[in-house]
């Protein structure tokens, strides 16, 4: 987990990777080896969902996401956001 | 009129929508933790009566969904499923902010026939949001029974009991999940082989690993031919996404929505609150308040309760006809009871602060905020609550474990969170820095309360560095992960969570309490008999404390702690100690008041002066320093032991630590008494 941390760049198509302040889309989950954990989509991230990325917590920690018409918050950390794939909303 | 039976109805919903307060104030009578085969839930239940019918409502713990990704959830499902004939239906609570979240496991209910009635609590708040909800279409939509409530303001809580009375819970008959073609035929097949009543139950047996009491052996059936391309973890996301797209569907025609948006109180609290830099600062001021209270408003009430038993002990001792009894009641039992009676407050008011932040919401901003650092200790953000806790009592810190999903991550916070500085320590603590640190002061702060810090901190950073040696060596089962909701700011429940914390302070007292007071007795006995001193006598009664069985046991284990400085009473107090901690000091109050040479003498001006046979002080820096580790970090705690292994179900991890702690602490302060000394 860590080692894959030093080699990561940015990638904007990932929740990871979206900057912070922008509205974005979620397109579907980076799910293949089924690795992601299913509390992802139970919390309501779901494709089609509109998200904001409002904070993180210092040195990479995890992000603050604010999401859906309910306007729901979450925290989670940037290797879940790794599976989900976004784009940006307008 | 009504048969006087009690009814019983669950309490549900997802964390954080209001149900504690809902709870709160449906049960005015008796409230008390709940005990249910074999497990201790960790919630409540409550009891009311409406209309002269006896209602019990349990209230368990939150969940997001009937598939349990923690330990907490899994108690839940069990609980729920296993326990269908006992209880008249569920009281599901839904949040008027979140509803689409919460539909998810309310649906996941229902399809499994379970009678429920729907609560949405809190409209007022999705209004002030420019949110309308149609709560007739939403009652049609989902064929139930819907109450609106306000709980905060009493609104809407006779209109459950009085539900709840007519028995208005519903069952639907028609599921809102439908089986995947694909899978249809399977489903059938598990249906009529095991008698089932709906598709949803058996389909739920396959996708998780609960096992239900109905479908007990559904393994045999995953190992058919037909279950090979079955992936549990895949059929949950089906699930879960098909019921997403009813939902939303259901809620297009229910919610109305005004355009503008008001900023919430959150959002403006969490500007600052979750601040990259600000965020840590208010976490340490609120600490540092925490635990400024702990030791400055405990004070007072902490005298009063010294005063009292001291004037108890010498009333007793007047009054009581001279001899055995006597001494007794009051230099055994009253010392050794007032001895922990008197730090009550302070658990009380640790304790106090614990819960309101937890209720405010505050609790999930700060496993935010310390995820990434306690990471590298192979500890998750969640760490942090058992962790805090942990400074009041390692008991309630290590249930509180169980919202950790991570089995690794759980297993090593449970191994280390009795590091951290209990409550039981203090006063351990508190009497020997008394004795040997200087009453001086270093730029205005007295030395006494820069030491009591250190041990603070002490107690922390050993908990983490343990933790980060621990998780080389336990293995790693399932991935380590963070997804958490950041639930809206509420105005925590003073009321509520102050009689919560007069009940955790009571079974604190009661149960410290009998303890202390039976060895109290055994060592009265022990101190009041000694060896035979002439030859026609079985044993020597009334002997000098000197010439007691006690001092014979004290002095039969003192090569082993005479390297770390300890005489045979302090050692009589690290073997009662293994009870509890804090029976050092009711055992130290007994010891001392026996050795009656000066008895209007205070037992810490006794112990201050005591001396060893060479004339060296008993109490001196080195053997104070090295005491002070030595609870600092053994493992001197009977209950916390019961209750690790409760959690670990593991002799393994429950023995592991006590060697580890307590051979820690044997090490350290051998160590440090030699270098001292």
């Amino acid at each position: 987990m860590y080692k894959k941390q030093a080699l990561k760049e940015k990638d904007l198509h990932k929740l990871s990777g979206f900057p912070k302040n922008k509205m974005g889309k979620i397109l579907g989950y980076d799910n293949d080896h089924l690795k992601m954990p299913n509390k992802i989509i139970e919390m309501g991230l779901l494709p089609e969902t509109v998200f904001r990325i409002l904070y993180q917590a210092p040195f990479s920690g995890p992000m603050y996401v604010e999401f859906g018409d309910e306007k729901s918050r979450i925290a989670l950390r940037e290797e879940e956001g790794d599976y989900i794939i976004v784009q940006e909303w307008d | 009129m009504q048969e006087n039976k009690k009814k019983k109805v669950l309490l549900v919903g997802n964390p954080n929508v209001g149900k504690s307060t809902v709870f709160n104030t449906l049960c005015n009578k008796k409230q008390k933790t709940g005990n249910y085969a074999g497990v201790t839930v960790a919630s409540y239940s409550g009891h009311y009566s409406y209309k002269d019918e006896e209602v019990e409502v349990v209230d368990l713990p939150g969940s997001y969904s009937i598939y349990p990704s923690s330990e907490d959830e899994a108690i839940f499902s069990k609980f729920l499923i296993d326990e269908q004939q006992n209880y008249a239906g569920v009281v599901y609570i839904l949040e008027a902010l979140s509803l689409k979240r919460g539909l998810l496991l309310f649906q996941q209910i229902q399809d499994l026939g379970i009678p429920l009635i729907l609560v949405v609590n809190q409209i007022d708040q999705a209004q002030r949001r420019g949110i309308d909800i149609d709560i007739q279409q939403f009652s049609n939509a989902l064929n139930i029974k819907i109450i609106q409530t306000n709980a905060k303001e009493q609104i809407g809580i006779d209109q459950i009991r009085e539900a709840v009375f007519n028995n208005d819970f519903k069952k639907t008959e028609k599921t809102s999940f439908e089986i995947p073609n694909e899978h249809k035929d399977f489903i059938a097949k598990i249906v009529a082989h095991k008698g089932l009543d709906s598709d949803y139950e058996a389909w739920m047996s396959i996708s998780s690993g609960v096992e239900l009491s109905k479908i007990e052996s559904v393994h045999d059936i995953l190992n058919s031919p037909d279950a090979k391309s079955l992936v549990p973890k895949r059929l949950q996301v089906q699930e879960t996404v098909r019921r997403y797209q009813n939902v939303d569907k259901i809620l297009a025609n229910v919610i109305t929505k005004k355009p503008q948006f008001k900023e919430l109180l959150t959002e403006k609290l969490d500007k600052v609150l979750v601040h990259k830099f600000w965020g840590y600062v208010i976490f340490m001021l609120i600490l540092l308040i925490i635990f400024q209270s702990v030791f400055f408003l405990a004070e007072y009430p902490m005298n009063w309760i010294e005063s009292f038993f001291s004037w108890l002990s010498a009333f007793t001792g007047e009054h009581l006809p001279e001899g055995p009894v006597n001494s007794l009641v009051s230099n055994g039992i009253i010392p050794g009871l007032g001895g922990i009676m008197v730090f009550a407050p302070q658990i009380g008011i640790l304790l106090y602060f614990l819960y309101l932040l937890e209720d405010s919401g505050y609790m999930a901003r700060v496993i935010f905020l310390m995820d990434r650092f306690l990471r590298p200790f192979g500890l998750n953000g969640k760490s942090i609550v058992p962790l805090v806790s942990g400074t009041a009592c390692a008991i309630p810190a290590v249930i509180s474990t169980r919202n950790i999903e991570n089995v690794k991550e759980r297993l090593l916070t449970i191994l280390v969170t009795p590091f951290m500085t209990c409550s039981a320590r203090l006063p351990v603590y508190s009497i020997i820095i008394g004795l040997v640190i200087s009453d001086k002061s270093f730029l205005g702060i007295k030395y006494k309360a820069l030491v009591l810090m250190g041990m603070y901190l002490l107690g922390f950073l050993v908990a983490l560095f343990s933790a980060a040696i621990l998780k080389r060596f336990i293995k790693d089962k399932g991935k380590t992960y963070l997804v958490m909701d950041l639930p809206t700011y509420k105005k925590p429940l003073f009321g509520y969570d102050f009689k919560m914390v007069l009940g955790k302070v009571w079974d604190f007292i009661t149960g410290a309490g009998k303890i202390i007071f039976i060895v109290s007795i055994i060592i009265w006995f022990l101190s009041y008999f000694g060896p035979a001193q002439k030859t026609n006598q079985m044993v020597a009664t009334d002997v000098k404390l000197d010439h007691s069985y006690l001092a014979k046991m004290g002095k039969a284990i003192e090569p082993a702690i005479a390297p770390l400085g300890y005489d045979w009473k302090m050692g009589v107090g690290i073997i009662t100690s293994f009870v509890a901690r804090e029976v050092f000091v009711g055992t130290m109050s007994t010891l001392y008041s026996l050795s009656d040479d000066a008895p209007e003498v205070k037992v810490i001006d006794k112990m201050r002066h005591d001396v060893k046979p060479n004339g060296e002080k008993v109490f001196n820096f080195a053997t104070g320093i090295s005491i002070l580790l030595f609870y600092a970090f053994a493992m001197q705690c009977v209950s916390t032991l019961a209750v690790v292994y409760r959690e670990t179900k593991s002799l393994k991890w429950t023995g592991f630590q006590v060697v580890m702690m307590t051979g820690l602490a044997y090490f350290v302060s051998m160590f440090i008494y030699q270098i001292l000394k």
